[in-house]
């Protein structure tokens, strides 16, 4: 007893404790938890056994049940093109943004700052403004976009199956932009200015300089940034709860809204654990991957 | 009275051997010198004392109390570091006296202990400054307030003066040392400075690759260098070094790629060993000097200081540095006679480096 | 002259991003029968003020209170629980270390929406339903502590190990030199990762949504997602739920802006 009050005291038994504060509670709450999600996604579980510690054991049924299902494929290309569309303009846009603010005007980093204001917003409350600014009728993106003379007629974003999901992914660039212009923004400041200036000696032009000086030396970064957009995107519940909550007719649904609608609003909390899991697997290996890009940043 | 023993100590970081079997015995009152090239294990050594890290192997006393398994704080030593480390969120005063408000001392006693501290070192009206208003100089005063206001049995300082510029630094060399003195105090002064190291300490430890080369008096190492590290280490500009191989007849020395100019000496050496001849700057001279060999050189280049000039000489193919007090009146590109006498001569076998005396 | 230019492009892509956030508050002070005008009005003709009545209409006070009470207990929770691990991490260099950071920085990304179905039937089984806002902390503690721990680490790398260490020479212990030192000089990193936590957690949805089941202990945002449902057409209403919900998170967020950034690129990216 005295021996572990003077390793607290003065050894390293104090950084033992501290870390296991944090860790216990971790493993109680996170690590925890994914078990058990494994566990139950090999069980049946329902509202009736939900209770129950001794639920029936159906191996890999519920994988089975959840891919043989039409929707299975819906939802996957759902979330694939929510995924990969998303990142793909949040990334051009947050860069093309990181670029100009990058440049030398009077209150460059002081409007960057206010971008970071839709990155603090509550995302129930981003998708809240969005579903008014989307509205069919009285929406002000359909007027501008009429008057604009891009479209001819209202464009019904929420309720219409073949755009609702475009719907959701333009909301969530808006939210995305933000983050991809501040760690972009990050990056580009790292880039030591007499690197241009000796490539401009060299005769490069802007496009050249670009092509051949920010890019490469941003790899690490954009890995990182893309990385960080997937595991993101793959979070992103509340927007999609507040625009069309996977409607019409799941045509906006994607992997994580599904897994969620099938434990809290049918109950087939097995399915759920099923997609689940998967999803979770999934964004562990990316987030592997963002780790190991960020590793490579240092070595350099 | 020995103060502090290390023995036998080793100290592994990882797969990494930091300390290799460090021996020391430190006199009651001595000032010691850690001295060695940067990445040797200096601080390493110094903080082990502290207790700042964990050892793997080996013993330390400090006043004849093994304290290896004791914390920072019950080994009674004070430690300046190289940044200084002074609380950014405490003035001066705090900094000095928040080891006696750690021992909970009675306030009046702070007060005196930290006003005498800050007189001694001349920080009387910077009491109430925080660090970040004080210029390099007086931070390092403070950091030495921090130490001496505990009155410990050892003092360790981490290379406490490698910040400050110039002329400040060989400045408060002496007052670190008339300090100590008045102190009597042990003291333990790391520096990679082999000038610092000789000129404050009584004893010097040299170290390298995390093993002590060499420890004694300064004009011991100066005289007697064990090893080629040390003869090079200590002196400046550092001992020239040119390979020989020894006659057959044991008591010459041809010099190599100028087997022109042997040098005989009245040694008896292994015929044939193959040896490193080193020759400090300043025991080259232009003029004959009693007992002496003597050397054809070419001037390569010649550099004045005014009172000091440093001329490179080529020999064969090697380049010997000599160190003239004065205006020596050669130029570059003359030929010119370099003398030494015998005893200043060291000699080093070129295998293991370890002094050869015969 | 350039950068004149340079600053109107800005000023204008700024203002283009920020349009969603001026038409909410724009709605909100339009008048009822003015937001449903065909083409719509960008200045508000006859301003409103409809703050109060939404307020209580909706009974927002008790919504908010019961944000504030996770968003406090979560920052609390997490904090308490956070703060050492970060210290930890960022002064021991070892293998350990390494795999338990890696760990943390696994757990940081685990979305909350597929945390939620075995948090919501463990928590079940536990009887911690039974009171659902403390389970609320619970989750979303678990959800924040990774983020907090990886950002004020990152404070915590900034500071000389030499402090510590001459504070051990001093005469103090472990745990007088961390909360003497070392917590004192990560004090600003703490706090602006702290309110970072807070603002999150008072949006927090999914867990409030999935294991809150009476509505009189329900959060903003899903008292706001009900006020959505599913024929929503109070879009004034709405529009001044939205305004009055966020506007201390942009005011807050504003004034620490600064701070928040640095912080936050500092703990992203290392
Ligand atoms: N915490 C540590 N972990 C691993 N290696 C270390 C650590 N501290 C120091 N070292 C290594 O130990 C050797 C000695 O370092 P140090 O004692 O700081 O040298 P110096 O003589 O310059 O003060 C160096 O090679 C250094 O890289
Ligand atoms: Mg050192």
């Amino acid at each position: 007893m005295q021996g572990i009050i003077r390793t607290i005291r003065d050894g390293s038994g104090f950084d033992i404790l501290l870390l296991l504060l944090a860790l216990v509670y971790l493993v109680a709450f996170s690590a925890f938890p994914i078990i058990y999600n494994i566990i139950m996604s090999l069980q049946t579980v329902d509202m009736f056994t939900i209770a129950s510690f001794d639920r029936p054991f159906v191996g890999l049924k519920n994988y089975y049940d959840i891919l043989s299902q039409p929707l299975a494929s819906t939802i996957f290309w759902n979330t694939v093109k929510f995924v990969v569309l998303s990142i793909v303009f949040q990334l051009s846009i947050g860069f093309g943004l990181a670029l100009f603010f990058q440049q030398d005007f009077p209150g460059a980093t002081w409007l960057r700052g206010l971008f970071l204001a839709g990155w603090i917003m509550p995302a129930l409350v981003v998708g809240a403004i969005w579903k008014w600014l989307l509205a069919g009728d009285f929406g002000v993106i359909n007027y501008i976009l009429m008057s604009s003379g891009v479209t001819d007629e209202r464009i019904f974003w929420l309720s219409d199956p073949d755009v609702a999901l475009y719907a959701v992914i333009i909301a969530n660039v808006w939210l995305g932009i933000p983050f991809n212009m501040l760690l972009l923004s990050v990056g580009l400041a790292g880039i030591p200015r007499d690197v241009y200036e000796a490539a401009e000696l060299d005769g490069a032009g802007a496009f050249e300089r670009f092509r051949s000086i920010t890019l490469p030396l941003m790899r690490a970064q954009l890995g990182a940034v893309i990385s960080l957009g997937v595991i993101f995107t793959l979070q992103q519940f509340d927007l999609i709860a507040a625009l069309t909550q996977g409607g019409p007719a799941n045509s906006s649904n994607v992997a994580q809204y599904w897994s969620w609608q099938l434990s809290f609003q049918t109950y087939e909390i097995s399915l759920g654990s099923a997609v689940s899991v998967m999803m979770i697997l999934f964004v562990i290996v990316v987030a592997a991957v963002y780790v190991r890009s960020t590793h490579h940043e240092h070595s350099y | 009275m020995l103060q502090i023993e290390i023995d036998n100590l080793n100290k592994h970081y990882g797969g990494f051997h930091a300390l290799k079997n460090i021996d020391i015995a430190i006199r009651n009152g001595s000032f010691v010198a850690l001295v060695g090239p940067s990445g040797c294990g200096k601080s390493t050594l110094l903080r082990t004392l502290a207790g700042l890290e964990k050892t793997s192997s080996g013993d330390i006393r400090i006043a004849g109390t093994s304290v290896i398994a004791k914390p920072p704080r019950e080994r009674d030593v004070a430690m300046v570091f190289q940044s200084y480390a002074l609380y950014p969120h405490m003035d001066v005063e705090h900094n000095m006296n928040y080891s006696m408000r750690l021992k909970r001392r009675p306030r009046p006693e702070i007060a005196a202990r930290t006003r005498a501290a800050a007189e001694t070192l001349g920080l009387g009206g910077l009491l109430d400054r925080l660090p970040k208003a004080l210029s390099g100089g007086q931070r390092q005063r403070v950091a030495m307030g921090r130490a001496i206001v505990r009155n410990p049995k050892v003092f360790l300082f981490d290379e406490p003066l490698s910040n400050l510029d110039a002329a400040l630094r060989v400045h408060m060399r002496s007052e670190i040392r008339k300090l100590h003195e008045r102190l009597e105090a042990t003291s333990v002064y790391v520096t990679h400075d082999q000038v610092e190291a000789m000129t404050m300490a009584d004893h010097i430890v040299v170290m390298r690759l995390g093993v002590v080369e060499q420890q004694g008096s300064p004009l011991d190492l100066y005289d007697k260098p064990a090893n080629k590290f040390v003869a090079g280490f200590i002196g400046s500009p550092a001992m020239n070094f040119i390979p020989v191989v020894v006659g057959p007849d044991g008591q010459s020395l041809v010099i190599e790629q100028d087997l022109a100019q042997p040098l005989v000496l009245n040694r008896k050496l292994n015929p044939g060993s193959r040896l490193w001849a080193g020759l400090r700057p300043e025991h080259l001279s232009f003029a004959p000097v009693k007992g002496d060999l003597a050397l054809n050189a070419d001037v390569e280049s010649v550099e004045s200081t005014g009172s000091m000039t440093f001329v490179t000489a080529g020999v064969a193919s090697q380049q010997l540095v000599v160190a003239h007090s004065g205006r020596p009146g050669v130029e570059r590109g003359a030929v010119i006679r370099l003398h030494i006498s015998l005893e200043n001569i060291h000699l080093f076998d070129r295998e293991t480096e370890l002094a050869v005396s015969g | 002259m350039k950068r004149t230019i340079l600053l109107i492009i800005g000023l204008t892509i700024t203002a283009i991003y920020l349009f969603p956030l001026y038409w909410m508050y724009l709605t909100a002070f339009k008048a009822s029968t003015e937001i449903f005008q065909y083409p719509p009005s960008f200045w508000p003709s006859d301003p409103q003020w409809n703050f109060l009545e939404v307020w209580k209409a909706r009974d927002m006070g008790r919504y908010i209170w019961n944000s504030l009470l996770i968003a406090v207990g979560v920052t609390t929770l997490v904090t308490l629980l956070g703060t050492g691990c970060a210290y930890v991490l960022a002064r021991v260099r070892n293998i350990w270390m390494d795999m338990a950071l890696f760990a943390i920085l696994m757990m940081q990304v685990l979305p909350s929406s597929l945390m939620v179905t075995p948090i919501f039937v463990a928590f079940n089984q536990l009887g911690l339903l039974a009171s659902p806002r403390f389970a609320v902390i619970l989750a979303q503690t678990a959800k924040m502590l990774p983020l907090y721990i990886v950002l004020c680490r990152a404070t915590f790398v900034q500071l000389p190990r030499e402090l510590e260490d001459a504070a051990l020479v001093d005469g103090s212990s472990r745990i007088g030199a961390f909360f003497n030192i070392m917590l004192p000089l990560a004090k600003n990193g703490i706090l602006v990762t702290s309110v970072l936590i807070f603002l999150q957690s008072f949006g927090e949805y999914v867990y409030a949504r999935s294991l809150i089941a009476k509505n009189e202990l329900q959060t903003a945002s899903v008292g706001l997602q009900s006020f959505m449902g599913p024929n929503a057409n109070d879009w004034n209403g709405i529009m001044i739920y939205a305004a009055i919900y966020v506007t201390p998170i942009l005011v807050i967020f504003m004034l620490l802006q600064r701070r928040i950034v640095s912080g936050l690129t500092a703990g992203a990216l290392k």
